[in-house]
This record gives structure tokens, C-alpha cells and sequence, in this order.
């Protein structure tokens, strides 16, 4: 007996099925709008890092010097009347590339006469002033428009904010001349004093929990202290550090002191990543060990921490790619000062990338914006590179046990 | 293998190794005590010079009048709008996503998906702040009047998203944790996948979904540079979020970049806000822990 | 017999069932998962209100002849079918019927018991709620269900309060058995039901069988000969995937006419 099946032969509930699969498809709407937010961060950063400007080449009145004075002497008297500080001005001197266009921005003329007396240098400053700076969309439709109406000694220019010489000026009091090269060192030097603060601690908590502990008291408490920590909000690290480093070591807004800081705040994340990897490496191994007669330090170091070590490792360039956009606790330990120079030594004074971006962001015209979207993409740039990093590490060393 | 935890010889080279990871470790806890301490001296002289009762009852907080006030009352309140809309954002998108990646996954598609998910979780606060201030606000002023430049909407809409990770993650490794037997027997029963879902697999792991959730409030009231970019530094005393505000992060920001001599009321104030903090996050964690331990069921 | 033998072999069949008396009627079914064949044209009949027992060595499909019976095995991916499984007449496989409303006929039990993290009343109403089942008439199916579990009575001051995972392993497993049953299902599956229990509760759960076959239908795969022996009318020896005889449980057991069988019930393999 063979019955056609009628839909109604076991009892369908076609409302039920219905249900199933609005659900189903309802269900992956947040992950496409998640996704959807994400592209739209980008492209709106990318968006506004270039702009359309109509720029004008403009001389300001010149400063006058007097007869006999070198060319070098005149341009640090010329910088320091526009306002730069004696090593502001010595900094800018040193490197031969500046120097020339400070020298190209300034033109330095013998005049017979002056309004300041006979026979003096004249110093002219050439520099480029935006009239108008509109977005990139505006700007591509109505370029002709613009084109026509230029004034004598005005161009129109399609404005990439992101170019070579953002990634290696300083930060400056005008957007256009604006840098992140102080910052990218000031990262570099910070993060690199951080991580060689927080592997030690973070990897040797770890082998001592995995390795060392028996489940204990000790055990227990260092623990619950760790998962207590990794809870802490990053900025109540940063008054932790003020309070500590910055004032009771007496190190200041320094390097150091941000160092320290960043480097206690990335511990639990080293030891969890750590004990991950060493959880990983089978026991096998380490019996087999043991068996050849190693002692628990030969054991631990000459065949546990090797074989673990690309996840560890993999584990340390993710919590470096975290900490590098850690802006709240190191505004609080001292990068928002204006800092024109790289660091020079750990005590000196630093800002970091996430920081400068902030103080930009923070800032009353409205071109930091832009220089702020170049500023994220150098950021976003630099965090892939990690993350690729890691990424390549954790598949070429993908054990098969 | 907890028989492979010799105990140290008597090896000098043993005991020191020993020994030097005892003191790498003890940095960990020496932390906690330096954020206690630290905090607390400070904290300490704050209520010498401001009673209690101002701190906890009084509406206002301005430090820098001529007559300052501390009271806490207005951070607090712009913090909890900004955390209110984020969750309300971040909880049920965070939820949705978490029975979507445990319940119709493959194992394959799941790791990839999740792994995504963590990306947002590694992209600076600082980005996620501008957006909001840069693109968020405008675009809702356009629908929303009355809207100031900084509000915490934008900024709570914005860290919705950003503390979308912890939610999902967190929720659908809870949920993953349900034995596939209770879904076979459910399925066995004659149910669909979303009451599988919904009705077995959802209350099986409740715990660690609130316990998630929790999680997930206490990043957002840790959160620093959203709001301080985007929803103010101005505190005040509303629950209209329309209003510029201030939270207790973005006060600590802007007291700290501003120059507080050492040794005022003010310089105090930073830390009395910042103890507050501390306790209301290390709260709302035990908080979490305790209902995961307690409440979390055992299918052996 | 070499493989290719065994995979060409006709059933050997003892009383074979008649068409008017079968509740299951699997016609020449073959199962794959991806590309590795786990069933090899499996034709047999299940006869109502009879207990028919699956036996044969590990491996042997046992377990996925069972899950085919109510397309639990579409659950996993990569799995094809060809053939029928005719359920009153009806071939479930066929793409116009729903694979849930199947199940909702036939009930299941696992071989680990594995209630939800729910009180006992939850655990037996879930699937009644599933169909819509409400109130009084809720409760008093329930309970009922519980009884025919042989349940109630250790359960029954308790019942509404107390979570499912509180009980111990033989009541774990007869809850689910009341779970099961509490929809009514003709047709009632069972993988092994006692292999985790203690046995005592094996032997509450063999006497239940006995009781249940009045009602239902039902269908127990073993790797137990002697729980086969004791609780079944009919018996199924199964291996590689082949079924090899098929007949009244007596006669498998005393007089099997297939040489596999006899060495499987001697013990010498599997």
C-alpha cells in the first residue's frame, strides 16, 4: 500500500515552518548590519582623508635682519619670530631636507632699502593658504565651476591628506603641515618598552599556572586576581599609572612612565593567550621527557615553551595590535602635551598614534578632521600589518599532534 | 596532568627558576594592590575635603567654579545613558548573532564568523569615537531635532557595536557549551531549529548569556574615548539624550588633560571618579562570575 | 563470504511480516554519509504492537537503520538516502513531506538519558507544548505519561519543582521514556536505551518495554543479546551495513539459519 503523502498525512503546521524560515533568514540581518557598519567606517575615513582645496600662494610681510648675519642665522631668527621655540627651531635646522624648504618658504633678499633701514635682509614667507576646502564629492562635480573662478595666485588642487610627508612631520598648530611621524615613533618606542615589560610577567605567570601550580590557593588567587584585572577599564590603569609613575616614581610624562602603564595593562591578556599555547602542547610530550630523566625547569624550557612558542608569540603580536590603540590610559600618564619631536630616550617626552589622532579630533578647525581620517587610516594600516602577522604565524605553524 | 607538577628539587638551578616566576606573577597581584592603593590615598584626601553626602547626593558637578560642587549624581547619569542605549543596541543584535553562529552554523562557517566578529573588537575606541562625531551625529541631526553636537546617543549607538563582540562571543560560547545530546532529544521531539533554539538551547545556557550581558555593561561603562569625543564633556544632570553630558571617563579625560595643580580638590576629584569606577566594574564582574559559577548546570 | 558477497546478499527471513500487519515498511534502503555507505538496500518490516530488537557488532548500522526511521539522520550533513521508509503506507523520504512533522510521530530515546535542564513536569511537556497543548489537559497527559513511565510514583510529590537533572541515571532515562511517550507516538524508538544504566535500572527499564509494547510500537537497537532475548518478539541481525537475517526472536537465537548469525549469537565475533 502505497498512499500519496498529503501534507496533511503527519500533521504539517505550515505556520510553524513559516516561522523556521523568517527566523533563519532574521537571524543573519545584525551580522550583515555589523558588517555593513564596518564598511562604512572605512570608506567614510577614507572618504574624508582626501579633500578638493583652492590654495593660495601667499607672501606675508617679511621680517627684516641686519647686514652680515648668515643665511642659517637669519632663518632660526626668522623661525623663532613665527613663533617656534629655540629647539623647535634647531630640531627643524638639523635635517637637511627641511631645511630646504623652510629655506624655499622663506626667501631671504639683500634690499638697499627698508622699512626697517638701509641695507638689511628681507625675509619673505611663501606659503600655501587654503581659501576653501571642500569635500571630495563636491569638489569632483563642481571642479569647473571652481576652476573658472580661481583668483590670481590661486590653484585648485585635489588634496590627498594621507601622503608621504603626513607619515614623517611632526605635529603642527596648522592642518596642513601636519604630521604623525612623531607619533609613529613615540609608539614604537612606548610599545616596545611596554612588551618588554609584559612578556616577561605575563609569559612567566603563565608557565608558573600551567606548568608549575597545583590547583591551590596560590593558584586560585592569582587567578581570580587575573580575571579581576583583565576587567579593569584601561583608563583606571592610566590614573594607576599618574598616580604611580608619573608622580610617586617621579618619572613624569615620559616614555617610561607610559610604558609601564601600557605594559601592566597588557599582562592578562599575555597569560591567557600564553596558557592557551601551553595548554595546547600535549602531555605526551612532556611524560616523554620526564621518562629521559629532565628535570621540571628541562622540561618546561627546553621542550614545553619551544613547542608552544608560536602561539605564544602569536599571543604577544595580538595584545601589542591591542595596546596600540590604547589612547584613554596614556592620555592620563602624559601624551597630550604638543610634542613636536620623537622620543629620544626613555625619559622623554612622547605622544602616541591613537593620542594624536584624539588631539586632532579634539581641535576647533575643521581640516584636523581630515588630517584626524589620515591619521586612522596610518592606524588601521598599521594594525593590519599585525594581525596579518599574527594571522601567517598561527597557520604556518599549525601542529598536527 | 597534574601528576606532571613535580615538586621542585632541591637543585638550586630548579629552585631559582621557581623563585623568579613567583616574582614575575606577583607583579600581577602587586597591580591590584598599586590600583587599590594608589586610588585610595588619593581618594582618601578627596573626603577630607568633600563630605560624603555632597559626592553621593548633591546634583551637580563643578569642580571649577568659584564655589565648586561634587556631586557625582551627573556622571553617573550620563554614564548610564550612554551604557542604556549601547546595550540596548549591543544586547539584542549581540543575542540574534549568538543563536545565529551556535544553532545554524556549520563548525567550519563558525570559527570565521566569530573571528570577524573579534576584528571589531580589535578596532581602536579612538575610530569608532570619530565616526560617531563625524558622521553618526550629523547624520541623526537631521532627523533628530534638537540634537546637540555632542550627545550620547551617537555615542551610545556607536559602542553598541563596538561592545557587540563580547556580547555575541561570550553568548554563543555559552551556548555551544549546551551537549548536543538535549538538541538531538529536542529535534527527536518533532521541534524546529528555532524552538531547538528558543526554547531548550537558549534557557540551557541563560546563565552564561546574562552573565554576558553583564560583561558586556561593564565594558561600556569603562569605555573612554567614544564618549569623550562624542558625547560630551559637559556633565549634566539629564536623561535626555539629546543633551550633551558628561561620563565618568570622559571626566577623567578632560580633568586630566586639562592642568590640575596637584594637590587641589580638583586633582582629588579625578581619583574619587575614578575609585568609583573601579568599583562599579570590579561589581558588575563578580557579579557576572558568581551567576556563571552558581547557575551554570552540570549535564553529567 | 567477502565483501562483495555480503553486500549482494538477500536477507535470510523467518516468518516474514505481512504488508497488513506492518506500522514500518523499509523498502530497498540505502544511506550514505558523504561517500562512504553506511546501509546497503535494506528491505524489512516492523510489525505493530511488537518489540523488535537490532543486534550486530559495533559498526555494523544498527544506529542509522534506527535514526532513518525518523529522518533524525538528515541532521547530519553530507547525508544522502535512496529508497523508502513507508510509515502507514506513507514513504517519509518523499521530498514533499516534512521532516519535523515526522518526528512529531515517533518518538525517541537516547543511549545516554539526556533530559533538559528543566523540572520534570517541563521536560515531559515539552513536547506536548510543542503541539499546542494546554492547561488542565496538559497536566493530566503529563502525569499519565509519567505512570505508563513508571515514574509517578517516585516522582509525583516532586514533579513540578524539581529539575530533571536532580534524578538518578535508570529515572533519568524513564524520564525520557515519558518524555517520549507523552505525545502518543505509535512508534517508539529506542538506541540502547540501558548501555549507561546500572543493572537494576536496566531491569526497570526492560520490564517498562514489556508493559509499553501494548500501546506501541517499538523498535530497540542492543548490543546486549540477552536484553534482545528477554524483550523482543522479533529480532534483526545486521553487519557491515547489510542485514543479514531477520525472524521471530526465538528462532535467531536458537535455530538462525545464517552462518554470520549463528557465530554473532555464539559469541565469536563481534
Amino acid at each position: 500500500m502505497n498512499r500519496t503523502p498529503t501534507p496533511e498525512a503527519f500533521g504539517q503546521d505550515p505556520w510553524k515552518a513559516r516561522i523556521d524560515r523568517v527566523f533563519a533568514r532574521a537571524l543573519v540581518l545584525p551580522l550583515l548590519l555589523a558588517l555593513g557598519l564596518l564598511a562604512l567606517l572605512l570608506g567614510d575615513t577614507l572618504y574624508r582623508s582626501v579633500s578638493v582645496q583652492v590654495v593660495r600662494a601667499d607672501m606675508g610681510p617679511g621680517h627684516t635682519y641686519p647686514f652680515g648675519l648668515s643665511a642659517e642665522t637669519i632663518l632660526q631668527k626668522e623661525l623663532l619670530a613665527q613663533g617656534y621655540t629655540e629647539e623647535e627651531a634647531a630640531f627643524m635646522l638639523q635635517d637637511p631636507k627641511e631645511r630646504n624648504a623652510l629655506f624655499l618658504q622663506n626667501r631671504v633678499e639683500l634690499m638697499w632699502n627698508t622699512h626697517e633701514g638701509p641695507f638689511r635682509y628681507v625675509v619673505t614667507n611663501v606659503y600655501d593658504e587654503r581659501v576653501a576646502d571642500f569635500s571630495l564629492a563636491e569638489g569632483l562635480r563642481r571642479w569647473n565651476e571652481l576652476k573658472a573662478n580661481l583668483q590670481e595666485g590661486e590653484r585648485l588642487v585635489l588634496n590627498p591628506w594621507l601622503d608621504q610627508s603626513f607619515l614623517t612631520r611632526p605635529p603642527s598648530r596648522s592642518p596642513l603641515t601636519a604630521g604623525i611621524g612623531v607619533a609613529i615613533w613615540g609608539t614604537v618606542w612606548v610599545l616596545s618598552l611596554a612588551l618588554l615589560f609584559a612578556i616577561p610577567v605575563g609569559i612567566g605567570t603563565a608557565i608558573l599556572l600551567e606548568e608549575y601550580l597545583r590547583e591551590g590557593r596560590l593558584s586560585r588567587i592569582l587567578e581570580v586576581n587575573l580575571r579581576n584585572l583583565a576587567g579593569v577599564p584601561s583608563i583606571v590603569y592610566g590614573l594607576l599609572g599618574l598616580a604611580l609613575f608619573v608622580r610617586g616614581m617621579g618619572l613624569g610624562p615620559s616614555v617610561l612612565a607610559a610604558a609601564l602603564t601600557l605594559g601592566l595593562l597588557g599582562v592578562p591578556v599575555i597569560v591567557v593567550t600564553a596558557r592557551e599555547a601551553l595548554r595546547a602542547v600535549p602531555d605526551s610530550l612532556r611524560l616523554a621527557a620526564f621518562a629521559l630523566g629532565a628535570t621540571q625547569r628541562q622540561v618546561v624550557f627546553r621542550v614545553v615553551v619551544p613547542a608552544a612558542l608560536p602561539g605564544m608569540v602569536t599571543g604577544v603580536i595580538l595584545s601589542a595590535a591591542r595596546l596600540m590603540g590604547e589612547a584613554a590610559p596614556l592620555l592620563l600618564v602624559g601624551a597630550a602635551a604638543y610634542v613636536p619631536f620623537a622620543p629620544t630616550g626613555p625619559l622623554s617626552q612622547y605622544t602616541v598614534v591613537p593620542v594624536q589622532i584624539y588631539l586632532w579630533i579634539s581641535q576647533n578647525q575643521p581640516e584636523f578632521a581630515r588630517v584626524a581620517a589620515a591619521g586612522i587610516l596610518v592606524m588601521l594600516l598599521l594594525l593590519s600589518v599585525l594581525y596579518l602577522m599574527a594571522l601567517y604565524l598561527r597557520n604556518r605553524f599549525r601542529r598536527e599532534w | 596532568m597534574e601528576i606532571l607538577k613535580q615538586r621542585p628539587s632541591r637543585h638550586p638551578a630548579e629552585r631559582l627558576t621557581l623563585l623568579v616566576l613567583l616574582l614575575l606573577s606577583s607583579v600581577t597581584l602587586l597591580t591590584t594592590l598599586g590600583v587599590i592603593l594608589s586610588l585610595l590615598g588619593d581618594v582618601i584626601q578627596f573626603f577630607r575635603r568633600v563630605p560624603l553626602a555632597e559626592f553621593l547626593f548633591a546634583p551637580e558637578w563643578t569642580p571649577l567654579f568659584a564655589e565648586p560642587r561634587y556631586g557625582i549624581a551627573p556622571l553617573l547619569a550620563g554614564t548610564f545613558l550612554v551604557t542604556a542605549i549601547a546595550l540596548f543596541v549591543a544586547v539584542p543584535l549581540g543575542l540574534a548573532l549568538a543563536v545565529y553562529v551556535s544553532e545554524y552554523l556549520s563548525p567550519d562557517k563558525r570559527a570565521r564568523v566569530l573571528g570577524v566578529l573579534e576584528l571589531f573588537g580589535g578596532i581602536p575606541t579612538v575610530v569608532f569615537g570619530y565616526f560617531a562625531l563625524l558622521s553618526v551625529t550629523p547624520l541623526l541631526q537631521k532627523v533628530i531635532p534638537g540634537l546637540s553636537l555632542f550627545n550620547p546617543l551617537s555615542a551610545g549607538l556607536v559602542m553598541g557595536f563596538a561592545i557587540l563582540p563580547y556580547v555575541s562571543n561570550v553568548a554563543a560560547d555559552a551556548m555551544q557549551s549546551v551537549p548536543r545530546s538535549i538538541r538531538e532529544a529536542a529535534y527527536a521531539l518533532g521541534a524546529r531549529p528555532y524552538e531547538v533554539a528558543l526554547k531548550v538551547v537558549l534557557p540551557a545556557a541563560l546563565s552564561g548569556v546574562i552573565a554576558a550581558i553583564i560583561l558586556a555593561a561593564s565594558r561600556a561603562i569603562g569605555e573612554t574615548m567614544i564618549v569623550a569625543i562624542a558625547a560630551g564633556q559637559r556633565p549634566a544632570l539629564t536623561l535626555d539624550p539629546r543633551e550633551t553630558i558628561a561620563t565618568m571617563t570622559s571626566y577623567i579625560v578632560q580633568a586630566a588633560t586639562g592642568d590640575q595643580p596637584v594637590g587641589s580638590t580638583a586633582y582629588y576629584a579625578l581619583f574619587a571618579v575614578g575609585f568609583t569606577l573601579f568599583l562599579l566594574t570590579l561589581a558588575l564582574n563578580v557579579l557576572a562570575q558568581y551567576i556563571v559559577e552558581r547557575y551554570r548546570e552540570r549535564y553529567e | 563470504m567477502s565483501l562483495e558477497q555480503l553486500r549482494e546478499h538477500q536477507t535470510v527471513r523467518t516468518d516474514p511480516v505481512p504488508e497488513s500487519q506492518a506500522l514500518v515498511d523499509v523498502r530497498q534502503l540505502s544511506l550514505w554519509y558523504g561517500t562512504k555507505q553506511a546501509l546497503y538496500d535494506i528491505s524489512v518490516r516492523f510489525p505493530k504492537n511488537q518489540v523488535t530488537a537490532i543486534i550486530g557488532p559495533s559498526g555494523c548500522g544498527k544506529s542509522t537503520l534506527l535514526r532513518s526511521l525518523n529522518r533524525m539522520n538528515d541532521l547530519v550533513p553530507g547525508v544522502r538516502v535512496k529508497g523508502e521508509v513507508l510509515y502507514e503506507g506513507v514513504n517519509i523520504y518523499d521530498p514533499r513531506v516534512d521532516p519535523v512533522a515526522v518526528r512529531r510521530h515517533i518518538g525517541m530515546v537516547f543511549q545516554k538519558p539526556n533530559p533538559f535542564p528543566k523540572t520534570i513536569f517541563e521536560n515531559v511537556a515539552f513536547g506536548l507544548r510543542l503541539m499546542g497543548v494546554k492547561g488542565s489537559e496538559l497536566e493530566d497527559r503529563v502525569v499519565e505519561a509519567l505512570k505508563r513511565a513508571a515514574l509517578w510514583e517516585e516522582v509525583k510529590d516532586r514533579f513540578k519543582k524539581e529539575s530533571g537533572l536532580r534524578l538518578s541515571g535508570g529515572q533519568q532515562q524513564r524520564l525520557c521514556i515519558a518524555r517520549a511517550i507523552a505525545v502518543e507516538p505509535p512508534l517508539l524508538l529506542m538506541d540502547e536505551p540501558t548501555s549507561a544504566l546500572d543493572p537494576i535500572a536496566t531491569q526497570a527499564i526492560e520490564d517498562l518495554i514489556l508493559e509499553l509494547k501494548e500501546r506501541y510500537t517499538v523498535v530497540i537497537v542492543t548490543h546486549n543479546m540477552q536484553q534482545a532475548a528477554r524483550v523482543s518478539d522479533r529480532t534483526l541481525f545486521m553487519h557491515l551495513g547489510v542485514l543479514v537475517e531477520e525472524g521471530p526472536t526465538e528462532v535467531i537465537f536458537t535455530k538462525p539459519k545464517h552462518p554470520y548469525t549463528e557465530a554473532y549469537i555464539t559469541g565469536r565475533f563481534g
